[in-house]
């Protein structure tokens, strides 16, 4: 157990709340606002968990998930970072990656045996000889992958998403991130900030006195001023403040996304947030970049902030005696205030000769703490933690042993570039601030704070600002360009752009005057022997193996990546980010005794911190039309399916053959719910014209009171529609589409005739009205009884003659209820469609229900009317074609009309040139040899080659034998010609059908027309 | 990436409201003109630009019009006219 | 034991000023032709010419995928020898390709989704190629982790079972084929860029690149995604070709999850879990050309709900990371594989979509036959660039040619 220091103004736990919490079956108590790291590290948990590949120890080391040290199953779910994990009430703790435990891993012996696990070793071995292989596959699947999830696994919590909109996003709730969202806030702006700690502050929230900066020294704490600023930004009416966010990807034209952890008032575990902003700040900060020397991941070395962090914030001094290696001010300044909180430091190596900051020099002297100026260490000692270290001079000749248990290591900083970078920043490296720095900036993008490479408090917090109101400058140019709409409070007159850009120039002055940026530390390699210093915590690369690849070729620091596996684990490049392109740049440039190369950055990818599949998910909406008729069928036992965008009824029992169903339509009546079927009115000048393009027949010879079939075609002439077109008035057509059709086909008709200048309106009446299809031989009597409240005795008359098929009628029901009716066949028999607006359809279901009743009227569904349809040979476009038939193939070469050349009509040109070519699939109807049974749909038609296949097939209850439409080539196509059907699974066993004339049911069309 | 475009009618959008249709290539062709390979040109072959090129979108989620945009395929935003004929 | 580190494909030499063959790309279709008109053919004066490095495009972005379940007679061969071929080269390069074997379950959530599926599996199955209708309870048997109920979007109907497919190690295919080919005399010339192809009555006569000219009387173009650009660009063929963004994306490494490629066409969406243990999924395209390698918001939300439904429990697993690559579709989903006809000694490959991993190694091997015997092998005759203009469309999908790239 590690004492806590409990009064400190910097902590962010409350020692008066404790939080008791399971670690392998025993109970533990942490404090409320300790990470489960800090709690387990505070209960003298040292090692984490085990390595990837090589098994070894691990520790904590960062404390914002940098690397995967401290990934845990909580709660039964793997890899959770619990260095930023906060802890809760009763979780559940446990280890990653071992046989047995963390501290005594029964895998712990792979360590030693790494010569024979060289970079890419796996490519090279295991596959000779070939029976080999999948057994090796089978342990190193194994011994892969780091936490294991079950596969019945069930999320727990809410997860919710929200898209807020806002002018300027600002990613970073630090000083130069808050100040930039006071500045555009201050403009009048809608300015988001995102923070992915608990709390605002960013990297002054820990601090104390910058000692470099005599201004603030006078005036105050860097951590007040952090509260200061923090509570300006909250209560700031302009800005929405989201913390324990992470912003996990950036996009063009300045669309971010990210995620934020519930808090305990939160009604969501996570929730998604993505926003599409104006402007964005980029104040994202620094992470260390890590030491590289042998054992650099020893349990007990830690990143120095995390040192500091673990004692300011969470109140726990790290180790009993340590030593610091160091390579920026920020660390001799970390050194300072821990010896000031009681830590004792035997020596801080700073790989720098010179530059350290002369006050930090002064404070250090002034509490005798030994200051090893171009030190290093290069070695931790320690099987399982770290004992002793030796620190070194940079060239070697010189080194020193101490004994400590803590390491507080760190080379210099790197800025976190993701945010840039995803958004399409080029970087360069930069050999001052030995930053990769953005060369050219997203549009509307602006980055502050230490990112740049300032370290001066103050410049910081300017540049911040000047960043804020840059993008606010963006904003107001582009309400002023008219391209959005001012919104409430923003002032866009020339005036204030003036002004703007005026203050925008006394800030840069004001910039220009305070420290620039600092000088960064160089890369340092320290003079190790040894093979495990480590370049990727994540994936045991070390510099070895980086070696190792650049000998083999692999020359580009992404190749490398890729073939070394470095920066591809759960940390995502935190740990190499930086480390590996310096040390490729480096070791490529001694290589070939170049002066040196430029590194070159290794590509960063959303997400810029992992996130939960189910937080990107979201909540669960599943969203499907349904019909006016939906209750009644599901009241009437439908069986529904999802098809294309509807629920629709397919089944109407069990018996997913539908005798039932197909019987009452042949032999009594039956009613179908088609309201699912694209409905469309056009009107206008140029109707006709537009109708001309885009069907194949003639359609100025549609006539009144007539329906007319015809098809629509693409431009291969494949039919991709087909329906009916009714002629309301001069250029006005009502016209129907298929289902699958609705959505597109105004989309289709503009799209065919967008360079005409056409003068028309198309009107989408899918929704807004209802189909009821009525068919068998009764549905003229129970039509008969529907309509018979009608006054009018010319319309009450639906004789044959009076309304034939194909004729299309209008009339209204009890004086409320207009219909469109229609005489059509789809199914085969005689049958009406009554088209209606979708308000009047329950009650006209009902009394076409109640009026068919004395002849025994069924429901039938989608697959009963495919059944029936099929036996007349009638065609389900999708069913009985694909992308190789053609409307010609189809048998529907009838419907063209070749006159009419001048309106272009789609499809046209290719069935022109395709009518003669012998190649081509026919349609074709069959029937069953000796009365056997229906070959399954999709079966092939054969002979030493694939000739063609089934489309539909069915034992037909009406005929009494197996009959089947299929697209076979041109030559099988004559009646009586003999086809081989090969099944899936019938081993080699063929059926055969024999092709013969279409349809099979009434082939003289009596049922459906008299 | 993440793809706004200029609806002449409702301004500028997010890309998800929009179906591309295609490189522009003129008006449709005379019926007669055509000859496979005239009508395989208009119909099915693309110059595949890495740049900027003109194309067809019709604002599907919204009112539904056709029109023309400038967009470079590299970076996958739309731009200018003025822009495209540099 | 591992001897000398050595580079894999030879030290890096001068651009020579002529070669019997020039073939622009270094990816995996440029790679397998060299190979094997070196091992094959005997034409060892071979370049490839890749503008960033091998593997730079589809090779290195694809989730390696393969199988052999094609729907067409004509495409279900030429993937079914790609899938045979893996083991020969595993051992003929003397390079661990890493083939797991773990059998493709390809999800239908409707009837007539598992009647569509029949044709396909017929057509395997006449071509000699295991594949099995199955139904929901046996797909959750072998994908235990799978969601069979009836509260999702797309309630799954049974699946289409594929046990020769399963997954490659893609860079492993890359730098095998590299080596490989090296060790034949192939030179591979990387950051070298293609500016111009010239040609003098009718025939090719040399290739300019940033290094310098390059005189040949073949050339192969076999870039990728990239191939429908260059070929308008240097030559001025048009093709049938849409280049589209396809993204993918991996979660962070667990123990053993799921042990089949799972892939569902209503969801765009397939997973499987790579060696280390990372379940790699994608498939959507935003359907719009580029050459964009950005990734989207939009999309790995869109992958997000798709897992969450069909398999629920990688709702408690984190995505890592998200890349993306081109694949250049064609109208009917199958490449095109055509040369020697409008130019003389000009080949070109291209239009494999979302297809090109699983078919390299067999189209490396016909493209060169062609190019060694300058007529096309009967496999890949169908392939042509005619097919368009004959209204010839291969079926691959059952899709209909719409104004926009559908697929």
């Amino acid at each position: 157990m590690v004492t806590r220091i409990t009064q400190l103004p910097t902590l962010r736990i409350d020692p008066a709340q404790k939080v008791v919490f399971d670690y392998k079956g025993k109970d533990y108590a942490g404090f409320k606002g300790d990470t489960i790291a800090t709690a387990l590290y505070h209960n003298g948990v040292k090692i984490f968990g085990r390595s990837l590949k090589y098994h070894r120890p691990r520790g904590l080391y960062s404390l914002d998930g940098e690397c995967s040290n401290t990934c845990m199953e909580v709660d039964g779910i793997p890899n959770v970072r619990t260095e930023n994990t906060l802890l809760k009430q009763g979780m559940k703790v446990k280890e990653q990656n071992v046989k047995g435990s963390a501290e005594n891993d029964m895998m712990g012996f792979i360590d030693k045996l790494d010569f024979m696990m060289p970079a890419g070793f796996y490519y090279r071995t295991m596959h000779k000889p070939a029976v080999l292989w999948p057994v090796a596959m089978k342990q190193i699947r194994k011994a892969a992958g780091i936490g294991t999830i079950s596969p019945d696994f069930e999320m727990p919590g809410r997860f919710e998403q929200i898209f807020p909109s806002a002018d300027v996003v600002v990613i970073g709730g630090g000083p130069a991130g808050m100040n930039a969202a006071l500045a555009a806030a201050d403009k009048g702006l809608r300015v988001v900030i995102m923070e992915s700690r608990p709390w605002l502050g960013g990297f002054f929230d820990y601090r104390t006195v910058d000692y470099r900066d005599s201004e603030y020294k006078k005036n105050k704490q860097l951590y007040i001023r952090a509260k200061e600023l923090a509570s300006k930004v909250e209560s700031h009416s302009g800005i929405r403040v989201f913390k324990h966010a992470s912003v996990v990807g950036t996009y063009t034209n300045n669309l971010v996304t990210g995620f934020q952890i519930g808090g305990e008032k939160d009604n969501f575990t996570e929730r998604y947030i993505e926003i599409r902003a104006k402007s964005v700040v980029v104040a994202a900060g620094c992470i260390e970049r890590p030491l590289l020397f042998e054992n650099n991941e020893r349990p007990g070395v830690m990143q120095v902030g995390c040192v500091h962090r673990l004692a300011r914030t969470y109140g726990i001094i790290a180790g009993e005696r340590a030593v610091f290696s160091v390579g920026h001010d920020l660390g001799l300044e970390a050194a300072i205030d821990l010896f000031d909180l009681g830590m004792k430091i035997l020596c801080v190596a700073d790989v720098r000769e010179d530059g350290q900051n002369p006050y930090l020099m002064i404070e250090l002297a002034k509490r005798n703490i030994l200051l090893l100026k171009g030190w290093v260490v290069s070695e931790a000692h320690g099987s399982k933690r770290v004992k002793g270290v030796t620190m070194t001079t940079l060239d070697g000749t010189i080194s020193r042993d101490f004994e400590c248990d803590l390491v507080a290591a760190s080379a210099g900083f790197t800025p976190i570039n993701g945010h840039l970078t995803l958004a399409h920043a080029k970087l360069r490296y930069d050999s001052h601030t030995n930053f990769f720095v953005a060369d050219t900036m997203p549009e509307r993008t602006y980055s502050a704070g230490r990112m740049l490479g300032l370290e001066d408090s103050l410049s910081i917090e300017v540049s911040g600002m000047l960043a804020g109101l840059k993008a606010a400058l963006e904003c107001k140019k582009f309400y002023d360009a008219g391209i959005c709409k001012t919104s409430d409070g923003v002032a866009n007159s020339q005036e204030s752009i003036n002004q703007l850009s005026s203050e925008i120039d006394t800030v840069t002055a004001k910039l220009k005057e305070l420290p620039g940026t600092a000088r960064g530390s160089k890369f340092v390699n320290a003079p190790v022997k040894g093979r495990k210093s480590f370049i990727c915590f994540d994936e045991d690369t070390t510099i070895k193996n980086i070696k190792q690849a650049v000998e083999m070729g692999f020359d580009v620091p992404e190749l490398i990546k890729r073939f070394t596996s470095a920066g591809t684990g759960p940390g995502q490049g935190g740990i190499p980010g930086h480390n590996l392109p310096l040390y490729v740049a480096k070791y490529t440039a001694a290589k070939n005794s170049s002066s040196g190369s430029h590194p070159k950055p290794t590509n960063v990818r959303p997400p810029l911190v992992p996130t939960f599949i189910s937080t990107y998910a979201g909540r669960k909406h599943i969203m499907m039309k349904r019909t006016p008729m939906d209750q009644m069928q599901r009241a009437d036992g439908g069986v529904f399916r999802k098809i294309g965008v509807w629920e629709r009824a397919r089944y109407f029992s069990n018996d997913f053959s539908c005798k039932k169903e197909i019987e009452n339509v042949r032999n009594n009546v039956g009613m179908l719910d088609g309201s699912t079927l694209g409905k469309f009115r056009i009107h206008g000048p140029d109707a006709l014209k537009a109708l001309q393009r885009v069907y194949v027949s003639d359609m100025s010879k549609v006539k009144a009171g007539r329906i007319k079939y015809s098809a629509m075609c693409n431009d291969d002439g494949c039919v991709i529609d087909d329906g009916v077109v009714i002629k309301l008035g001069e250029n006005d057509y009502y016209f129907t589409t298929s289902t699958a059709r609705a959505g597109s086909t105004i989309e289709w008709i503009r799209y065919h005739t967008r360079f005409d200048g056409w003068d028309f309106y198309l009107v989408n009446l899918t929704d807004s009205m209802g189909v009821i299809n009525l068919s068998g031989p009764n549905a003229r009597k129970v039509l008969q009884k529907v309509i018979s409240q009608d006054n009018d005795a010319s319309i009450q008359d639906v004789s044959n003659e009076a309304f034939p098929f194909s004729g299309y009628r209008e009339f209204m029901i009890k004086n409320t209820i207009p219909v469109k009716a229609m005489r059509l066949g789809f199914v085969g028999e005689l049958s009406y469609e009554l088209h209606v607006p979708s308000s009047y359809m329950v009650s006209l279901w009902n009394m076409v229900k109640e009026a068919g009743k004395e002849f025994n009227i069924q429901n039938f569904g989608v697959e009963a009317q495919n059944v029936l349809r099929m036996e007349k040979c009638h065609i389900i476009l999708g069913q009985e074609s694909e992308q190789r038939t053609n409307l010609l193939d189809l048998g529907l070469g009838f419907l063209w009309d070749r006159t009419k050349k001048d309106a272009k009509t789609i499809g046209a040109a290719a069935l022109r040139h395709a009518e003669n070519d012998p190649t081509r699939f026919r349609l074709v109807g069959f029937k069953m040899e000796d009365n056997g049974r229906a070959p399954n749909d999709g079966a092939l038609i054969v002979d030493d080659k694939v000739r063609g296949y089934v489309c539909t097939a069915r034992d037909s209850f009406t005929l009494n034998e197996a009959v089947g439409m299929a697209l076979v080539e041109s030559h099988l196509a004559e009646i009586g010609t003999r086809l081989a059907i090969f099944e899936d699974e019938c081993k080699g066993e063929l059926i055969y059908g024999k092709v013969v004339p279409m349809p099979f049911y009434d082939p003289d069309g009596r049922r459906m027309k008299s | 990436m993440s793809l706004t475009i200029t609806c002449p009618v409702c301004g500028k959008r997010d890309g998800y409201e929009f179906r591309f249709g295609g490189e522009d290539k003129g008006p449709r062709p005379e019926e007669d003109s055509l000859t496979p390979q005239t009508w395989c040109e208009y119909v099915h072959l693309n110059k595949s630009v890495a740049g900027v090129q003109k194309e067809w979108w019709v604002h599907k989620d919204g009112c539904g019009s056709w029109f023309t945009i400038y967009r470079n395929t590299v970076m996958n935003v739309e731009v200018q006219e003025s822009e495209a004929c540099r | 034991m591992f001897g000398k580190y050595k580079p894999m494909w030879g030290e890096k030499t001068q651009l020579k000023s002529s070669y019997d063959v020039v073939i622009i790309g270094g990816g995996l279709h440029s790679l397998a032709t060299a190979y094997f008109l070196a091992k094959e053919h005997g034409i060892t004066d071979v370049a490839i010419i890749e503008k960033n490095y091998i593997g730079f495009g589809g090779a290195g972005r694809n989730t390696a995928i393969v199988r052999a379940n094609q729907r067409t007679q004509y495409n279900v061969p030429l993937y079914k020898e790609a899938l045979d071929l893996w083991p020969v080269l595993t051992k003929e390069l003397d390079y661990n390709l890493m083939f797991n074997n773990c059998g493709n379950l390809n999800l239908m959530h409707s009837e007539a989704a598992m009647k569509a599926a029949r044709m396909t599996i017929a057509t395997a199955q006449f071509h000699g190629v295991e594949s099995h209708l199955i139904d929901a309870k046996e797909a959750k048997e072998l994908v235990p982790a799978l969601n069979i109920s009836e509260d999702i979007t797309y309630p799954i109907h049974g699946a289409m079972f594929h046990p020769p497919g399963g997954v490659v190690r893609h860079d492993a295919v890359v730098w095998g084929l590299a080596r490989g080919a090296a060790k034949h005399g192939v030179e591979i010339h990387q950051q070298t860029e293609a500016i111009a192809i010239n040609t003098s009555n009718g025939k090719i006569v040399s290739v300019e690149t940033s290094r310098g000219s390059i005189s040949t009387n073949k050339v192969l173009i076999s870039a990728g995604g990239y191939s429908a650009g260059l070929i308008y660009k240097m030559l001025g063929i048009k093709l049938p070709i849409s280049v589209l963004t396809i993204q993918a994306m991996v979660t962070q490494p667990v123990k053993p999850l799921l042990n089949h490629v799972v892939s569902s066409g209503a969801y765009h969406c397939y997973a499987n879990q790579t060696l280390k243990g990372e379940i790699a999924t994608g498939a959507h395209m935003d359907h719009w050309p580029n050459y964009t390698t950005q990734t989207t918001a939009h999309y790995i939300k869109h992958q997000a709900e798709a897992l969450s439904e069909f398999l629920p429990c990688l709702r408690g697993l984190r995505f890592m990371r998200i890349w993306a690559g081109l694949a250049d579709m064609t109208p009917d989903m199958a490449p095109i594989l055509d040369g020697n006809d409008q130019i003389e000694g000009f080949y070109f490959n291209c239009g494999w979509g979302y297809f090109g991993f699983k078919s390299c190694t067999a189209s490396g091997k016909y493209m060169a036959q062609f190019m060694a015997d300058g007529e096309a092998p009967d496999m890949i005759k169908p392939f042509n660039l005619k097919r368009y203009e004959q209204h010839k469309l291969m079926g691959e999908t059952a899709e209909l040619v719409s104004y926009t790239p559908n697929n």
